[in-house]
């Protein structure tokens, strides 16, 4: 596995692939998605497919491919060693979604939650998959949200496929545990390597699994916390745990979309209640109120200053 | 998710981000620096920032422009406030002037440098020193010369006629900066059908003169307004809101239009000139024993009758 693409920028979405093999355009295929590190506040989330001919269904479960998640390291690697040699009817890929590509996600003007994120991740694969010409006839998904939507949503996106999602989908079908192990392994190297874009100098990698309960994972944040920029972008500024640390520790950062009380935030704006339209007129608050600034100036919110 | 955030007021800046001219900074062939100084706003009356290039030769009036959510990053550093400070050059005159019209109450001729005091903003007489100050008093006031000594009063017809050239000037800013002069706030990228060069001449003259009006006190704004020849227009402040209910009076009510034509003898429907194929074809048919649509709606008085 390459990893390169990604890393020479890992601030971005990357894709990753396999040659696609022969058999995988002639014949009938079955294709198998997994998502490995959703929940981690550090690192990237890597989506996998894979998938090979229906008929080759029973060769993949003899290569005892399980659940990425009962499985150590080391038997990840072995059988993705297994998966590789097996390029002949196996093919995969991967869409690697850096830390910042879900931060900018999760936290832009019009909010593009996880689930939504996920989605459109999977979609792009299988569409990759049939570009590449694979014939795909059936698709297996772990589900993320709830299974039936999620199936009715594919289903429509795909039609002719035959689509089925379901929760623990990565030890029920073995195409699913295969793209799991692709996607897991690529994710535990990414990880292991990361180039911080950052000067940060002599970085300490010791932050354990990246999950948020992880006290190492933690003291790393608690480490790593830059009271203005808050975090190298490895980190996910979207987690609750990335947040609650930055509102906590660092400089306060208004951004005009923030929430505020209605009223307090016209106050602040300077703005009007709607009620004093309908009284007398009372006159401004200004210092000067005969005085208003000629629009050429509001519009370019220009103002004449009294001190410094 | 995310927790209240508490605004603190701005802290104490010991930098600013500054537009200037290059002028400001001109120090080949002066000693002192440029400097911030609090003078008399002549349209507002209390104090604004301005600045003085080197050896006060030069006065800039300093504008802010402020908005909120931004800061700078300044080299290695942040800056809290987003605000940027532009310094542009301003005719000392606009400054002087009210000072001048004070003295000229007492319709003397004065020495300017007994005129232009102010207890409050000692800065003010530095204003003299500008190259333009001395040399432009005249557009504002008579002058005497005794001896070597000059003298001056406040004219307010040259004052008038300086200003309508101001206006005139700005006028044709405006034309060349493509400003829109016309109601309403318009976005730069929002195409109207309408082009800049069918506002009116009065729409640029009017704007002209509320941009000069930001130099002047109001008594002079409206003065100006006159001399330049146009109706003041009543602001929405001081108009009452109109009432809804027509006002009673003693006078018959009468009708507004008059539909009696229609009653007369005279009146006769016309018949439609031409039909269409459609409707030609409609008339040709057999109508006999046939009722007319309309008689579907009229009450059936005469079955009861029966």
């Amino acid at each position: 596995m390459d990893l390169s693409p990604f890393e020479t920028d890992n601030s971005v979405s990357c894709r990753l692939a396999s040659q696609i093999p022969d058999v995988c355009r002639t014949e009938d295929c079955c294709l198998g998605i997994d998502e490995a590190g959703r929940g981690p506040v550090l690192g990237p989330m890597v989506y996998g497919i894979c998938f090979c001919p229906v008929s080759k269904k029973q060769e993949l479960k003899d290569s005892k491919v399980a659940d990425s998640k009962t499985l150590t390291e080391a038997e990840r690697e072995n059988l993705f060693q297994k998966l590789d040699e097996a390029r002949s009817y196996v093919g995969w890929a991967l869409q690697i979604l850096s830390p910042n590509t879900i931060s900018t996600s999760m936290l832009q003007r019009t909010k593009y939650n996880l689930n939504a994120l996920s989605h459109d991740t999977a979609i792009g694969l299988v569409q990759f998959a049939l570009d590449s010409g694979v014939q795909l006839k059936e698709v297996f998904v772990d589900t993320v949200g709830p299974a039936e939507k999620y199936e009715e949503k594919l289903s429509k996106r795909f039609p002719g496929i035959e689509v089925t999602v379901r929760p623990k989908a990565d030890s029920l079908f073995p195409i699913v545990s295969a793209a799991s192990i692709c996607a897991k392994v690529a994710r535990d190297r990414v990880v292991k390597g990361w180039n911080f874009a950052e000067d940060l100098g002599e970085v300490d990698t010791d932050y354990g699994s990246g999950y948020p309960n992880d006290p190492k994972t933690k003291a790393w944040l608690l480490k790593y916390l830059d009271p203005v920029f808050g975090y190298p972008q490895f980190v996910r500024f979207s987690w609750s745990t990335a947040q609650t640390l930055m509102d906590s520790k660092g400089v306060t950062v208004h951004w005009d979309d923030d929430e505020e009380d209605g009223e307090k935030a016209a106050q602040r704006q300077n703005n009007k209640s709607m009620l004093s339209y309908f009284s007398a007129s009372a006159g401004g608050n200004d210092q000067n109120p005969t005085h208003q600034t000629h629009r050429f100036f509001t519009e370019r919110r220009l103002k004449s200053l009294n001190r410094l | 998710m995310a927790t209240k955030k508490k605004r603190t007021l701005n802290v104490q800046n010991d930098s600013w981000v500054v537009i200037a001219a290059d002028s400001v900074m001109d120090r080949h062939k002066h000693e002192s620096d440029p400097a911030f100084v609090r003078l008399r706003n002549p349209s507002t009356d209390v104090a604004s920032l301005y600045m003085l290039s080197s050896d006060d030769v030069q006065l800039f009036e300093v504008k802010a422009f402020e908005e909120d959510f931004h800061s700078w990053f300044v080299g290695q550093t942040v800056q809290r406030d987003g605000r940027l400070l532009f310094v542009t050059l301003m005719d000392p005159l606009y400054l002087i002037l009210p000072y001048l019209i004070k003295s000229g109450r007492e319709g003397k001729f004065q020495p300017v440098d007994q005129v232009v005091m102010d207890e409050e903003f000692p800065a003010c007489s530095r204003l003299l020193s500008c190259t333009r100050s001395l040399a432009s008093l005249h557009h504002i006031a008579e002058e005497k010369e005794v001896g070597k000594l000059k003298y001056h009063r406040y004219s307010q017809e040259k004052t008038m006629n300086w200003l309508k050239k101001k206006v005139e000037r700005t006028v044709i800013a405006l034309k060349a900066r493509n400003i829109s002069v016309g109601e309403g706030v318009k976005s730069s990228t929002y195409v109207r059908v309408k082009s800049e060069s069918d506002y009116d001449e009065e729409d640029y003259l009017r704007y002209a003169h509320g941009l000069i009006s930001e130099y002047i006190s109001e008594d002079l704004s409206k003065a100006l307004l006159k001399h330049l020849k146009l109706p003041e227009l009543t602001s929405p402040k001081e108009t009452e809101p109109p009432s809804k209910k027509r006002k009673l009076s003693d006078k018959p009510v009468e009708a507004g239009e008059d539909y009696t034509k229609f009653n007369s003898a005279d009146f006769v429907r016309k018949p439609l000139k031409k039909m269409t194929a459609a409707q030609k074809t409609l008339a040709k048919v057999d109508k006999t024993g046939m009722k007319t649509m309309s008689s579907f709606f009229s009450p059936k008085v005469k079955a009861e009758k029966k």
